[in-house]
Protein backbone atom coordinates (compact mmCIF):
# COMPACT_ATOMS: atom_id res chain seq x y z
CA UNK A 1 0.00 0.00 0.00
CA UNK A 2 2.69 2.41 1.35
CA UNK A 3 6.24 2.07 -0.14
CA UNK A 4 9.35 4.22 0.54
CA UNK A 5 12.31 3.43 -1.71
CA UNK A 6 15.87 4.50 -0.78
CA UNK A 7 14.18 8.03 0.68
CA UNK A 8 16.60 10.78 1.52
CA UNK A 9 15.28 13.75 3.48
CA UNK A 10 15.98 16.84 5.30
CA UNK A 11 16.20 20.37 6.76
CA UNK A 12 18.41 22.79 5.01
CA UNK A 13 21.70 21.25 4.71
CA UNK A 14 21.24 18.40 7.23
CA UNK A 15 20.15 14.94 5.97
CA UNK A 16 17.65 13.50 8.63
CA UNK A 17 16.38 10.50 6.74
CA UNK A 18 19.16 8.65 4.65
CA UNK A 19 18.37 5.81 2.41
CA UNK A 20 15.27 4.87 4.07
CA UNK A 21 13.06 1.88 2.45
CA UNK A 22 9.95 0.55 4.19
CA UNK A 23 6.52 -0.57 2.97
CA UNK A 24 3.58 -1.44 4.62
CA UNK A 25 0.80 -3.78 3.21
CA UNK A 26 -3.10 -3.41 3.74
CA UNK A 27 -4.32 -4.44 6.74
CA UNK A 28 -0.60 -4.69 7.87
CA UNK A 29 0.53 -3.13 11.62
CA UNK A 30 3.72 -1.64 11.03
CA UNK A 31 5.84 -0.21 13.73
CA UNK A 32 8.61 2.31 13.79
CA UNK A 33 10.36 2.42 16.98
CA UNK A 34 13.75 4.19 17.90
CA UNK A 35 15.05 6.78 19.79
CA UNK A 36 14.97 10.34 19.95
CA UNK A 37 16.01 12.00 16.93
CA UNK A 38 16.33 9.11 14.76
CA UNK A 39 13.94 10.73 12.06
CA UNK A 40 10.94 8.89 12.86
CA UNK A 41 8.47 12.23 12.86
CA UNK A 42 10.80 13.31 9.69
CA UNK A 43 9.37 10.35 7.76
CA UNK A 44 6.27 11.28 8.83
CA UNK A 45 6.31 14.44 7.47
CA UNK A 46 7.96 13.28 4.23
CA UNK A 47 4.81 10.84 4.00
CA UNK A 48 2.38 13.48 4.78
CA UNK A 49 4.60 15.97 1.99
CA UNK A 50 5.71 18.54 4.97
CA UNK A 51 9.05 17.49 3.95
CA UNK A 52 10.56 17.02 0.39
CA UNK A 53 12.51 14.01 -0.07
CA UNK A 54 15.40 14.82 -2.09
CA UNK A 55 16.02 11.51 -3.04
CA UNK A 56 14.34 8.14 -3.55
CA UNK A 57 10.67 7.46 -3.99
CA UNK A 58 7.42 7.41 -2.11
CA UNK A 59 4.59 5.59 -3.46
CA UNK A 60 0.75 5.14 -2.39
CA UNK A 61 -1.12 2.34 -3.93
CA UNK A 62 1.01 2.91 -7.10
CA UNK A 63 0.87 6.32 -7.11
CA UNK A 64 3.88 8.80 -6.95
CA UNK A 65 3.61 10.82 -3.91
CA UNK A 66 6.00 13.23 -5.72
CA UNK A 67 2.80 14.63 -7.85
CA UNK A 68 0.65 14.59 -4.90
CA UNK A 69 0.68 18.11 -3.32
CA UNK A 70 0.58 17.97 0.88
CA UNK A 71 -2.84 18.66 0.88
CA UNK A 72 -3.99 16.01 -1.52
CA UNK A 73 -2.44 13.43 0.38
CA UNK A 74 -5.79 13.08 2.84
CA UNK A 75 -7.69 12.53 0.05
CA UNK A 76 -5.75 9.40 -1.03
CA UNK A 77 -6.65 7.87 2.11
CA UNK A 78 -3.94 8.57 4.30
CA UNK A 79 -4.52 9.96 7.32
CA UNK A 80 -2.01 12.06 10.02
CA UNK A 81 -2.42 11.66 13.52
CA UNK A 82 1.04 14.42 14.54
CA UNK A 83 3.34 14.09 17.00
CA UNK A 84 2.12 16.20 19.96
CA UNK A 85 -1.71 16.14 18.86
CA UNK A 86 -2.03 19.26 17.48
CA UNK A 87 -5.81 19.31 17.79
CA UNK A 88 -7.38 22.74 16.66
CA UNK A 89 -8.13 24.57 19.99
CA UNK A 90 -10.51 27.21 18.62
CA UNK A 91 -12.54 24.84 17.28
CA UNK A 92 -14.68 22.55 19.39
CA UNK A 93 -14.59 18.49 19.44
CA UNK A 94 -17.09 18.08 17.28
CA UNK A 95 -15.53 20.30 14.57
CA UNK A 96 -11.76 19.41 14.69
CA UNK A 97 -14.23 15.96 13.58
CA UNK A 98 -15.83 17.43 11.39
CA UNK A 99 -12.31 18.77 9.88
CA UNK A 100 -10.76 15.21 10.02
CA UNK A 101 -14.07 14.47 7.55
CA UNK A 102 -12.87 17.17 5.26
CA UNK A 103 -11.94 14.66 2.70
CA UNK A 104 -14.76 12.90 0.02
CA UNK A 105 -14.37 9.72 1.38
CA UNK A 106 -14.83 11.30 5.22
CA UNK A 107 -18.29 13.09 4.01
CA UNK A 108 -19.88 10.42 2.60
CA UNK A 109 -19.36 8.18 5.77
CA UNK A 110 -19.53 11.07 8.18
CA UNK A 111 -22.43 9.54 9.85
CA UNK A 112 -21.47 6.13 10.22
CA UNK A 113 -17.69 6.88 11.43
CA UNK A 114 -18.87 9.57 13.78
CA UNK A 115 -20.93 6.90 15.37
CA UNK A 116 -18.49 4.67 15.52
CA UNK A 117 -15.62 7.23 16.78
CA UNK A 118 -18.67 7.74 19.65
CA UNK A 119 -18.53 4.79 20.49
CA UNK A 120 -14.75 3.96 21.06
CA UNK A 121 -14.10 7.17 22.37
CA UNK A 122 -17.49 8.12 24.31
CA UNK A 123 -15.27 10.63 26.02
CA UNK A 124 -15.61 12.86 22.75
CA UNK A 125 -19.35 12.56 22.41
CA UNK A 126 -19.42 14.19 25.76
CA UNK A 127 -17.24 17.00 24.78
CA UNK A 128 -18.55 17.59 21.59
CA UNK A 129 -19.61 20.72 22.20
CA UNK A 130 -16.34 21.83 24.38
CA UNK A 131 -13.41 23.85 22.64
CA UNK A 132 -10.21 21.38 22.16
CA UNK A 133 -7.84 23.77 22.94
CA UNK A 134 -9.31 23.42 26.59
CA UNK A 135 -9.31 19.48 26.75
CA UNK A 136 -6.71 17.96 28.92
CA UNK A 137 -3.56 16.02 26.94
CA UNK A 138 -5.62 12.67 26.80
CA UNK A 139 -8.44 13.64 25.52
CA UNK A 140 -6.38 15.84 23.19
CA UNK A 141 -5.19 12.73 22.46
CA UNK A 142 -8.33 10.89 21.42
CA UNK A 143 -9.51 14.26 19.63
CA UNK A 144 -6.73 13.81 16.80
CA UNK A 145 -6.95 10.05 16.79
CA UNK A 146 -11.06 10.59 16.31
CA UNK A 147 -10.13 13.14 13.51
CA UNK A 148 -7.96 10.99 11.78
CA UNK A 149 -10.76 8.30 11.79
CA UNK A 150 -13.12 10.83 10.61
CA UNK A 151 -11.53 11.08 7.15
CA UNK A 152 -12.24 7.15 6.56
CA UNK A 153 -8.72 6.58 5.88
CA UNK A 154 -7.07 3.48 4.06
CA UNK A 155 -3.75 4.08 6.22
CA UNK A 156 -3.84 5.68 9.35
CA UNK A 157 -0.50 6.82 10.46
CA UNK A 158 -0.09 7.70 14.43
CA UNK A 159 3.13 9.88 15.62
CA UNK A 160 3.73 8.94 18.78
CA UNK A 161 0.55 8.75 20.71
CA UNK A 162 1.16 8.22 24.06
CA UNK A 163 3.43 11.26 23.71
CA UNK A 164 3.21 13.12 27.19
CA UNK A 165 0.63 11.26 28.56
CA UNK A 166 0.40 9.65 31.94
CA UNK A 167 1.05 5.89 32.05
CA UNK A 168 -2.52 4.50 32.70
CA UNK A 169 -4.17 7.29 29.75
CA UNK A 170 -1.39 5.99 27.72
CA UNK A 171 -2.02 2.36 28.17
CA UNK A 172 -5.51 3.13 27.50
CA UNK A 173 -4.58 5.16 23.93
CA UNK A 174 -3.28 1.23 23.10
CA UNK A 175 -6.08 -0.42 24.29
CA UNK A 176 -8.33 1.80 22.00
CA UNK A 177 -6.06 1.76 18.98
CA UNK A 178 -5.82 -2.16 19.31
CA UNK A 179 -9.60 -2.47 19.51
CA UNK A 180 -10.07 -0.23 16.61
CA UNK A 181 -7.56 -2.26 14.42
CA UNK A 182 -9.80 -5.30 15.53
CA UNK A 183 -12.85 -3.85 14.74
CA UNK A 184 -11.86 -2.54 11.43
CA UNK A 185 -9.19 -3.90 10.44
CA UNK A 186 -7.34 -1.00 9.37
CA UNK A 187 -4.01 -0.42 8.04
CA UNK A 188 -1.88 1.43 10.55
CA UNK A 189 1.45 2.71 10.49
CA UNK A 190 3.06 4.13 13.96
CA UNK A 191 6.50 5.77 15.26
CA UNK A 192 6.34 5.04 18.90
CA UNK A 193 9.12 5.54 21.79
CA UNK A 194 7.52 3.02 23.80
CA UNK A 195 8.47 0.20 22.52
CA UNK A 196 7.88 -2.77 24.13
CA UNK A 197 4.01 -2.10 23.55
CA UNK A 198 4.54 -1.02 19.70
CA UNK A 199 5.93 -4.28 18.98
CA UNK A 200 3.84 -6.32 20.65
CA UNK A 201 0.92 -4.97 19.09
CA UNK A 202 2.16 -4.70 15.37
CA UNK A 203 2.93 -7.28 12.82
CA UNK A 204 5.78 -6.07 11.69
CA UNK A 205 8.68 -3.36 12.76
CA UNK A 206 11.20 -1.21 11.69
CA UNK A 207 14.16 0.14 14.17
CA UNK A 208 15.15 3.24 13.02
CA UNK A 209 18.01 5.09 14.74
CA UNK A 210 19.97 8.21 13.37
CA UNK A 211 17.84 8.43 10.20
CA UNK A 212 18.37 5.06 8.79
CA UNK A 213 16.45 1.33 9.25
CA UNK A 214 19.04 -0.54 11.23
CA UNK A 215 17.08 -3.13 11.72
CA UNK A 216 13.43 -4.95 10.41
CA UNK A 217 11.43 -7.68 10.91
CA UNK A 218 8.11 -9.22 11.98
CA UNK A 219 7.24 -9.16 15.48
CA UNK A 220 8.83 -12.34 17.04
CA UNK A 221 12.14 -11.26 14.97
CA UNK A 222 12.69 -8.14 16.36
CA UNK A 223 11.43 -8.91 19.84
CA UNK A 224 14.01 -11.77 20.00
CA UNK A 225 16.49 -9.07 18.51
CA UNK A 226 19.67 -8.95 20.91
CA UNK A 227 19.35 -5.75 20.23
CA UNK A 228 16.24 -4.58 20.68
CA UNK A 229 16.32 -6.57 24.03
CA UNK A 230 18.92 -4.31 25.18
CA UNK A 231 18.83 -1.38 24.11
CA UNK A 232 14.81 -0.89 24.14
CA UNK A 233 13.55 -3.25 26.40
CA UNK A 234 15.91 -3.36 28.94
CA UNK A 235 16.31 -7.20 29.18
CA UNK B 1 -26.99 68.78 33.99
CA UNK B 2 -29.57 70.84 31.58
CA UNK B 3 -31.53 69.12 28.51
CA UNK B 4 -29.19 70.44 26.31
CA UNK B 5 -26.43 68.77 27.74
CA UNK B 6 -28.11 65.43 27.55
CA UNK B 7 -29.57 65.80 24.07
CA UNK B 8 -25.99 66.44 22.89
CA UNK B 9 -24.41 63.53 24.95
CA UNK B 10 -26.88 61.26 23.31
CA UNK B 11 -26.63 62.74 20.01
CA UNK B 12 -23.18 61.88 19.75
CA UNK B 13 -23.93 58.94 21.02
CA UNK B 14 -25.95 58.23 18.47
CA UNK B 15 -23.48 59.32 15.68
CA UNK B 16 -21.00 56.93 17.78
CA UNK B 17 -22.44 54.07 16.71
CA UNK B 18 -23.57 54.90 13.62
CA UNK B 19 -19.94 55.46 12.57
CA UNK B 20 -18.66 52.59 15.03
CA UNK B 21 -21.07 50.23 13.05
CA UNK B 22 -18.78 50.82 9.63
CA UNK B 23 -15.55 50.84 10.86
CA UNK B 24 -16.81 47.53 12.73
CA UNK B 25 -17.15 46.39 8.75
CA UNK B 26 -13.52 47.27 8.12
CA UNK B 27 -11.58 46.46 10.64
CA UNK B 28 -13.29 42.85 10.72
CA UNK B 29 -12.19 42.76 7.00
CA UNK B 30 -8.52 43.50 7.95
CA UNK B 31 -9.00 41.33 11.09
CA UNK B 32 -10.36 38.07 9.04
CA UNK B 33 -6.59 38.50 6.68
CA UNK B 34 -4.82 38.99 10.21
CA UNK B 35 -6.55 36.46 12.14
CA UNK B 36 -6.09 33.61 9.52
CA UNK B 37 -2.89 34.51 7.28
CA UNK B 38 -1.10 36.37 10.62
CA UNK B 39 -0.10 38.91 7.91
CA UNK B 40 -0.37 42.79 8.38
CA UNK B 41 -1.61 44.29 5.26
CA UNK B 42 -0.52 47.92 5.18
CA UNK B 43 -2.51 47.77 1.69
CA UNK B 44 -6.33 47.52 3.38
CA UNK B 45 -6.98 51.29 3.25
CA UNK B 46 -6.27 51.29 -0.20
CA UNK B 47 -8.51 48.34 -0.73
CA UNK B 48 -11.25 50.34 0.51
CA UNK B 49 -10.35 53.46 -1.35
CA UNK B 50 -10.69 51.15 -4.69
CA UNK B 51 -14.46 49.65 -2.73
CA UNK B 52 -15.42 52.66 -2.68
CA UNK B 53 -14.62 54.12 -6.83
CA UNK B 54 -16.31 50.58 -7.78
CA UNK B 55 -19.46 51.48 -6.01
CA UNK B 56 -19.30 54.72 -7.59
CA UNK B 57 -18.58 53.76 -10.75
CA UNK B 58 -21.09 51.18 -10.53
CA UNK B 59 -23.86 53.94 -9.20
CA UNK B 60 -23.35 56.31 -11.82
CA UNK B 61 -20.84 55.68 -14.62
CA UNK B 62 -22.23 52.20 -15.21
CA UNK B 63 -26.12 52.95 -14.82
CA UNK B 64 -27.20 51.41 -11.40
CA UNK B 65 -29.05 54.93 -10.87
CA UNK B 66 -30.47 55.11 -14.21
CA UNK B 67 -31.34 51.59 -13.72
CA UNK B 68 -32.66 51.01 -10.03
CA UNK B 69 -32.97 54.57 -9.37
CA UNK B 70 -31.24 56.58 -6.73
CA UNK B 71 -32.94 55.64 -3.73
CA UNK B 72 -31.86 51.68 -3.43
CA UNK B 73 -29.23 51.86 -6.35
CA UNK B 74 -26.62 52.85 -3.94
CA UNK B 75 -26.97 50.30 -1.94
CA UNK B 76 -27.19 47.84 -4.78
CA UNK B 77 -23.82 49.60 -6.51
CA UNK B 78 -22.36 49.00 -2.90
CA UNK B 79 -23.56 45.24 -2.52
CA UNK B 80 -21.79 44.46 -5.97
CA UNK B 81 -18.79 45.97 -5.40
CA UNK B 82 -18.19 43.55 -2.52
CA UNK B 83 -17.67 40.62 -4.77
CA UNK B 84 -15.85 42.96 -7.48
CA UNK B 85 -13.48 43.72 -5.00
CA UNK B 86 -13.11 39.72 -3.84
CA UNK B 87 -12.36 38.79 -7.02
CA UNK B 88 -9.48 41.89 -7.23
CA UNK B 89 -8.11 40.71 -4.01
CA UNK B 90 -8.20 37.02 -5.02
CA UNK B 91 -6.11 37.99 -7.81
CA UNK B 92 -3.74 40.31 -5.47
CA UNK B 93 -3.31 36.95 -3.46
CA UNK B 94 -2.66 34.81 -6.26
CA UNK B 95 -0.42 37.18 -8.40
CA UNK B 96 2.07 38.55 -5.12
CA UNK B 97 0.98 38.23 -1.41
CA UNK B 98 0.99 34.21 -2.40
CA UNK B 99 4.65 34.61 -2.65
CA UNK B 100 5.77 35.79 0.28
CA UNK B 101 3.01 33.91 3.16
CA UNK B 102 2.13 30.42 3.57
CA UNK B 103 3.62 27.24 2.93
CA UNK B 104 6.42 29.18 1.17
CA UNK B 105 7.47 31.64 4.16
CA UNK B 106 9.33 28.39 5.19
CA UNK B 107 12.16 29.56 3.15
CA UNK B 108 12.20 33.12 3.87
CA UNK B 109 13.68 35.33 6.18
CA UNK B 110 11.90 36.43 9.60
CA UNK B 111 9.28 33.77 8.11
CA UNK B 112 8.33 36.87 5.37
CA UNK B 113 7.20 39.17 8.00
CA UNK B 114 9.80 41.88 5.76
CA UNK B 115 8.82 41.02 2.88
CA UNK B 116 5.36 40.80 3.61
CA UNK B 117 5.46 44.37 4.89
CA UNK B 118 7.25 45.54 1.89
CA UNK B 119 4.94 43.89 -0.36
CA UNK B 120 1.62 45.42 0.92
CA UNK B 121 3.23 48.99 1.45
CA UNK B 122 4.72 48.97 -1.79
CA UNK B 123 0.94 48.15 -3.10
CA UNK B 124 -0.17 50.80 -0.55
CA UNK B 125 1.80 53.33 -3.06
CA UNK B 126 0.70 51.65 -6.28
CA UNK B 127 -2.56 51.98 -5.31
CA UNK B 128 -3.05 55.26 -4.40
CA UNK B 129 -0.56 56.61 -6.92
CA UNK B 130 -2.09 54.57 -9.72
CA UNK B 131 -5.51 56.19 -7.83
CA UNK B 132 -4.27 59.42 -8.36
CA UNK B 133 -3.69 58.84 -12.40
CA UNK B 134 -6.43 56.99 -13.05
CA UNK B 135 -9.23 58.93 -10.79
CA UNK B 136 -7.52 62.29 -10.39
CA UNK B 137 -7.67 63.98 -7.03
CA UNK B 138 -11.60 65.07 -7.10
CA UNK B 139 -13.75 64.44 -4.67
CA UNK B 140 -16.50 62.44 -5.21
CA UNK B 141 -19.16 60.85 -3.09
CA UNK B 142 -21.94 58.15 -3.74
CA UNK B 143 -24.80 61.02 -3.07
CA UNK B 144 -28.43 59.29 -1.88
CA UNK B 145 -31.21 61.60 -1.31
CA UNK B 146 -31.70 59.82 2.03
CA UNK B 147 -28.51 61.99 3.31
CA UNK B 148 -30.59 65.02 3.65
CA UNK B 149 -33.12 64.14 5.60
CA UNK B 150 -33.46 62.38 9.03
CA UNK B 151 -35.30 59.93 11.56
CA UNK B 152 -36.38 61.92 14.46
CA UNK B 153 -35.71 59.78 17.98
CA UNK B 154 -38.16 61.04 20.35
CA UNK B 155 -38.90 63.58 21.71
CA UNK B 156 -38.30 61.23 25.39
CA UNK B 157 -38.34 62.57 28.95
CA UNK B 158 -40.98 65.70 28.24
CA UNK B 159 -41.16 67.61 25.16
CA UNK B 160 -37.21 68.19 25.53
CA UNK B 161 -34.78 65.80 24.22
CA UNK B 162 -35.13 64.26 20.94
CA UNK B 163 -32.19 62.56 18.72
CA UNK B 164 -31.63 62.75 15.34
CA UNK B 165 -30.36 60.12 13.09
CA UNK B 166 -29.27 60.47 9.43
CA UNK B 167 -31.02 58.15 7.21
CA UNK B 168 -28.32 57.30 5.14
CA UNK B 169 -26.09 56.74 8.00
CA UNK B 170 -28.84 54.86 9.48
CA UNK B 171 -28.93 52.76 6.87
CA UNK B 172 -25.43 52.13 6.07
CA UNK B 173 -25.06 51.09 9.93
CA UNK B 174 -27.88 48.44 9.64
CA UNK B 175 -26.44 47.50 6.32
CA UNK B 176 -23.22 47.14 7.77
CA UNK B 177 -24.30 44.96 10.46
CA UNK B 178 -26.47 42.50 8.41
CA UNK B 179 -23.03 42.26 6.72
CA UNK B 180 -21.51 41.09 9.21
CA UNK B 181 -23.94 38.60 10.92
CA UNK B 182 -23.93 37.17 7.22
CA UNK B 183 -20.18 37.19 7.34
CA UNK B 184 -20.34 35.49 11.18
CA UNK B 185 -22.81 33.04 10.62
CA UNK B 186 -20.43 31.71 7.18
CA UNK B 187 -17.22 31.90 9.45
CA UNK B 188 -19.12 29.62 12.05
CA UNK B 189 -20.99 26.81 10.29
CA UNK B 190 -20.37 26.24 7.12
CA UNK B 191 -17.90 24.06 6.07
CA UNK B 192 -15.16 26.96 4.07
CA UNK B 193 -15.36 28.75 7.49
CA UNK B 194 -14.38 26.32 9.66
CA UNK B 195 -12.13 25.20 7.37
CA UNK B 196 -10.68 28.72 7.34
CA UNK B 197 -10.72 28.78 11.11
CA UNK B 198 -8.59 25.44 11.55
CA UNK B 199 -5.61 26.91 8.68
CA UNK B 200 -5.38 29.32 11.42
CA UNK B 201 -5.39 27.50 14.24
CA UNK B 202 -2.43 24.88 13.06
CA UNK B 203 -1.48 25.37 9.32
CA UNK B 204 0.22 22.36 9.02
CA UNK B 205 -2.49 20.12 10.74
CA UNK B 206 -5.17 21.47 8.32
CA UNK B 207 -2.84 20.27 5.67
CA UNK B 208 -3.00 17.02 7.03
CA UNK B 209 -6.77 16.84 6.94
CA UNK B 210 -6.62 17.77 2.87
CA UNK B 211 -7.40 21.53 3.29
CA UNK B 212 -5.19 23.52 0.80
CA UNK B 213 -4.06 26.38 3.42
CA UNK B 214 -2.54 28.27 0.30
CA UNK B 215 -6.28 28.47 -1.04
CA UNK B 216 -7.69 28.86 2.35
CA UNK B 217 -5.55 32.35 2.49
CA UNK B 218 -6.95 33.39 -0.74
CA UNK B 219 -9.97 33.40 0.44
CA UNK B 220 -9.64 34.59 3.59
CA UNK B 221 -7.71 37.92 1.79
CA UNK B 222 -10.23 38.15 -0.91
CA UNK B 223 -13.02 37.86 1.31
CA UNK B 224 -11.37 40.65 4.10
CA UNK B 225 -10.70 42.93 1.22
CA UNK B 226 -14.79 42.37 -0.34
CA UNK B 227 -15.94 42.84 3.55
CA UNK B 228 -13.51 46.24 3.76
CA UNK B 229 -14.72 47.46 -0.04
CA UNK B 230 -18.48 47.09 0.92
CA UNK B 231 -17.76 49.46 4.27
CA UNK B 232 -16.19 51.53 2.13
CA UNK B 233 -19.15 51.85 -0.26
CA UNK B 234 -20.96 52.63 2.82
CA UNK B 235 -18.80 55.42 3.94
CA UNK B 236 -18.67 57.03 0.61
CA UNK B 237 -22.71 57.35 0.96
CA UNK B 238 -21.93 60.02 3.87
CA UNK B 239 -18.11 61.01 3.22
CA UNK B 240 -16.24 62.52 0.03
CA UNK B 241 -13.53 60.20 -0.55
CA UNK B 242 -10.50 60.60 -2.99
CA UNK B 243 -7.45 58.33 -3.93
CA UNK B 244 -5.48 58.90 -0.33
CA UNK B 245 -8.52 57.87 1.75
CA UNK B 246 -7.04 54.80 2.45
CA UNK B 247 -4.46 56.40 4.59
CA UNK B 248 -6.83 58.18 6.74
CA UNK B 249 -8.99 54.86 7.28
CA UNK B 250 -5.86 51.95 7.38
CA UNK B 251 -4.94 53.91 10.93
CA UNK B 252 -8.89 53.49 12.40
CA UNK B 253 -8.69 49.71 10.85
CA UNK B 254 -5.32 49.02 12.68
CA UNK B 255 -6.57 50.75 16.14
CA UNK B 256 -9.65 48.63 15.91
CA UNK B 257 -8.00 45.12 15.20
CA UNK B 258 -5.57 45.82 17.81
CA UNK B 259 -8.22 46.69 20.35
CA UNK B 260 -10.59 44.03 19.91
CA UNK B 261 -7.77 41.41 20.27
CA UNK B 262 -5.28 40.22 16.88
CA UNK B 263 -7.06 37.45 15.45
CA UNK B 264 -10.69 37.59 16.80
CA UNK B 265 -13.10 38.64 14.48
CA UNK B 266 -15.85 39.49 17.09
CA UNK B 267 -13.37 41.23 18.71
CA UNK B 268 -12.34 43.51 15.27
CA UNK B 269 -15.99 44.34 15.09
CA UNK B 270 -16.34 45.60 18.79
CA UNK B 271 -12.91 47.25 18.25
CA UNK B 272 -14.24 49.00 15.66
CA UNK B 273 -17.06 49.96 17.30
CA UNK B 274 -15.12 51.72 20.26
CA UNK B 275 -13.05 53.92 18.00
CA UNK B 276 -16.54 55.19 16.56
CA UNK B 277 -17.78 55.91 19.54
CA UNK B 278 -14.38 57.08 21.10
CA UNK B 279 -14.15 59.20 18.03
CA UNK B 280 -17.57 61.06 18.13
CA UNK B 281 -17.80 61.34 21.74
CA UNK B 282 -14.63 63.22 21.71
CA UNK B 283 -16.21 65.61 20.40
CA UNK B 284 -18.33 66.95 22.88
CA UNK B 285 -15.26 68.24 24.78
CA UNK B 286 -11.98 68.57 22.44
CA UNK B 287 -12.15 70.22 19.18
CA UNK B 288 -12.53 68.16 15.89
CA UNK B 289 -9.01 68.34 15.02
CA UNK B 290 -8.50 65.91 17.67
CA UNK B 291 -10.61 63.08 16.94
CA UNK B 292 -7.94 60.58 16.14
CA UNK B 293 -5.72 61.86 19.16
CA UNK B 294 -8.45 60.88 21.38
CA UNK B 295 -8.63 57.30 19.60
CA UNK B 296 -5.05 57.20 20.01
CA UNK B 297 -5.16 57.81 23.81
CA UNK B 298 -7.92 55.08 24.35
CA UNK B 299 -5.74 52.79 22.30
CA UNK B 300 -2.77 53.64 24.61
CA UNK B 301 -4.46 53.24 27.52
CA UNK B 302 -6.00 49.51 26.71
CA UNK B 303 -2.56 48.42 25.05
CA UNK B 304 -1.33 49.43 28.94
CA UNK B 305 -3.99 47.82 30.78
CA UNK B 306 -5.06 44.71 28.14
CA UNK B 307 -2.22 44.47 25.59
CA UNK B 308 -4.11 41.20 24.10
CA UNK B 309 -7.31 43.13 23.80
CA UNK B 310 -10.94 42.87 24.21
CA UNK B 311 -11.57 39.40 22.93
CA UNK B 312 -7.66 38.31 22.59
CA UNK B 313 -6.38 34.59 23.47
CA UNK B 314 -3.09 35.30 25.80
CA UNK B 315 -1.68 32.50 24.79
CA UNK B 316 -0.32 32.74 21.04
CA UNK B 317 -0.96 29.65 18.98
CA UNK B 318 2.16 27.38 18.69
Amino acid sequence: MLRLENVLAGYSAVPVLRDVSLSVDAGQFVAVVGPNGAGKTSLFKTISGILQPRQGRITFEGVDLASVPPSGRAHLGIAHVPEGRQVFPSLSVLENLEMGAYTAAGQRDWKHNIERIFTWLPVLAERRAQFAGTLSGGEQQMVAIGRGLASSPKLLMLDEPSMGLAPAIADFIFEKLIEIRRDTGLTILLVEQRVAEALESADHGYVLEAGRVVLEGDNTTLRADDRVRQAYLGM
Amino acid sequence: MTAQMIENILQALAAGLLAGAIYGLMCVGLGLIFGVMRVINFAHGDFMMLGMYAAWFLFGALGIQAVAGSLIGPYIAILLAGPLLFLFGYVVHKALISRVTGTRTAQLDGEGHYAQLILTLGIALVLQNGGMIVFGSELHSIRTPLSSSAWELGPVWGDFISIFVNKSRGIAALFSIATIVVLALMIARSRLGKSLRAAADNPEAATYMGIDVDQAHRIAFALGVGITAIAGGLLATNYPFQPYIGLEYVIVMYAGVVLGGMGSIVGAFWGGMTIGLVQQLSTLILPTQLQNAAIFVVFLLIVFLRPQGFFGRVVERT
